[in-house]
């Protein structure tokens, strides 16, 4: 639970922490564009390494960013497995027969026990899954140990290959760039970048000072619930709640009990909030002075210029390639 | 020795790399039946921390625990090598904060959700949960309703109800008469005192009131900053420590009988701990 990173600000020192939000955020929007557009691989390889350059030059612990996208790698993984099972353009890449044999599945269920009872022992557990899935079709496709009573063919295009690869990527350059947003910027520069960014919506009547309200404060709760939501397991664990283990029936009655104390809690405290905000005289809609003004810097006319040239450069190469 | 502590350390983590130390070097020991401890301590001393390792909510960053002959620590834990619920069938735990624990559409269903999940057949517990409401001083009236619009005091009760349901051999609260009026909290440590007189089980209390300790505690342990400083007599306590520099302060009886010395230059035989006992000993001063 605590491990979640998106939606932390984690105090730091580098330029990132130094710019100011409008250019972060403005810059954020551009270069998320920019990994959709991208459609080769060189300039797919491109972004990866500016990713990089990005991450090292802010002085971010890749450790941090690499857990936040951990929540992640279920939904990437699984997508990049459609794309190989249902996307059928392009070349045939691999045209595997599966052979299923008697002998093949046994030694398929020993690979499955292999890696059931050592899976505890393994530190990357995603991945030793994934290489257990990958060596279990690999062996029902290579292997021909005795009559198949059945056979079936693994077909993999080289479309699927290689949306699958973007996905995947694209996702990854987002949640990254996002999550480099939080860790840099405070809650509260982060409020008074967003207001400012979506201030021309006004024209719309649009209130976007309280948009930017809403969602800031959306963020600064992220880790205060996931608090509570601690202490509520705790509070439950006591009453024999086992949150580890337990029938299907058993997990639903664990969950509720832990979602039904979120929902009340989060219900007061935004009730609380609302009090204490306007007690101190909070006035939607009414303008405020502020304590931190917004400084613009060369450094941030710098990194407009440079996102802007990689929107730039990415859709070019995809109208002339 | 049914909780036995054995040099606990524990560390909370931070989002910097030294974390926030909350025990350190804890040994102590609490017998299954016939106690009554209170804990006190100032804010962030690691009262809470402490109760939530007697019943193996929290696990100790090194040394350990031993619970009723389980021996709690982090590497069996961790590889799951012991299971919890029975120590925590035990050893009951109330949380400061009801809203943390109710979650059912009524009280009877939340009050019999901790036995059942222990096992206990329906119609047993909610015996129990009839039984219990009164204990708390509610009534039966109260079974059908949603425990989300009680008061504060009676959100409490229910949630003490809760775990009494659950019949602990050693009762733990933490700070279970905060946000009660006057009349409440005295009623329910004096349900607390009998739960431990009649039954003689081991209660544990978390408080602010040093009445209360002065009155009830057969044993006191004090924190301070993540370090137990004192274990035994409440009135070794406060008549020979320097309490002032943990930052409690002397229970109104006390202070009482010093300013009766001073003032009108009485002096008791006996050292009484309650109202009614200090009338008594005044009256054979005085006669």
């Amino acid at each position: 639970m605590k491990n979640i990173v998106i939606g932390r600000f984690v105090p730091g020192k580098g330029f990132l922490y130094r710019m100011d939000p409008r250019t972060k955020i403005i810059s954020l929007v551009l270069l998320m564009a920019s990994a959709f557009v991208i459609r080769n691989f060189t300039a797919m390889f491109m972004a990866i390494g500016f990713m990089a350059l990005l991450l090292v030059a802010g002085r971010i612990n890749i450790f941090r960013v690499l857990s936040g996208l951990r929540p992640l790698m279920y939904l990437l993984a699984f997508t990049f497995i459609f794309q190989l099972l249902f996307n059928t353009q392009g070349d045939l890449v691999v045209a595997w027969t599966l052979h299923y044999s008697p002998l093949n599945i046994l030694m398929v269920t020993a690979l499955v026990m292999l890696w059931f009872f050592t899976k505890r022992h393994v530190k990357f557990k995603f991945f030793f899954f994934l290489a257990t899935l990958v060596g279990a079709v690999a062996l029902v496709a290579n292997l021909r140990l005795g009559p198949a009573f059945a056979t079936g063919t693994l077909d993999i295009y080289e479309s699927a290959l290689t949306t699958g690869f973007f996905i995947v990527m694209r996702l990854m350059i987002i949640v990254t760039l996002s999550t480099v947003l939080t860790l840099t910027t405070k809650p509260t520069d982060l409020n008074l970048g967003l207001e400012s960014v979506m201030s021309p919506l006004k024209v719309f009547r649009i209130r976007t000072e309280e948009m930017a309200m809403i969602i800031s404060i959306s963020l600064r709760y992220i880790p205060t619930l996931l608090d509570e939501a601690n202490k509520i397991m705790l509070a439950q664990a006591s009453r024999g709640v086992d949150f580890s283990e337990g029938k299907f029936k058993a997990k639903i009655m664990q969950i509720v009990s832990l979602l039904v104390p979120m929902f009340i809690i989060s219900f007061k405290r935004s009730d609380e909030l609302a009090n204490a905000m306007e007690a101190r005289s909070f006035v939607p809609g009414q303008p405020r002075t502020r304590l931190h003004q917004l400084t613009w810097g060369l450094a941030d006319t710098a990194a407009l210029v440079v996102s802007l040239l990689a929107l730039t450069a990415v859709i070019t190469t995809r109208v002339v390639m | 020795m049914a909780i036995k502590f054995n040099r606990v350390d524990f560390k909370y983590k931070g989002d910097d790399k030294k974390g926030y130390l909350a025990l350190s070097n804890i040994s102590l020991s609490i017998q299954g039946e016939g106690e009554f401890i209170t804990l006190i301590g100032e804010t962030g001393s690691g009262k809470t921390t402490l109760v939530q390792h007697m019943n193996a909510l929290l696990v100790a960053n090194s040394g350990s625990v031993d619970i009723y002959g389980i021996k709690v620590e982090k590497q069996a834990v961790k590889k799951k090598k012991i299971r919890l619920n029975p120590i925590r069938k035990k050893v009951g735990l109330v949380f400061q904060f009801p809203e943390y624990q109710l979650f059912e559409e009524t009280v009877l269903k939340d009050i019999t959700f901790g036995p059942k999940n222990f096992g206990v057949p329906e119609a047993e517990a909610i015996e129990t949960a009839q039984r219990v409401i009164r204990i708390v001083g509610l009534d039966e009236s109260y079974l059908d309703r949603s425990p989300f619009n009680l008061s504060g005091g009676e959100k409490k009760r229910v949630s003490i109800a809760g775990i009494l349901a659950m019949e602990p051999d050693i009762l733990i609260l933490d700070e279970p008469t905060s946000g009660l009026d006057p009349m409440g909290r005295n009623a329910l440590l004096k349900v607390f005192y009998d739960i431990h007189e009649k039954l003689n089980k081991t209660v544990i209390i978390i408080t602010h009131d040093m009445n209360t300790v002065y009155e009830y505690a057969k044993r006191v342990l004090v924190m301070r900053d993540s370090y137990l400083v004192y274990d035994g007599d409440p009135v070794d306590l406060f008549t020979t420590k320097n309490i002032e520099n943990w930052n409690l302060d002397v229970p109104d009886i006390l202070n009482l009988m010093h300013r009766m010395e001073q003032d009108l230059g009485i002096t008791l035989t006996s050292r009484p701990r309650s109202a009614a006992a200090l009338t008594n000993a005044l009256e054979e001063v005085l006669r």
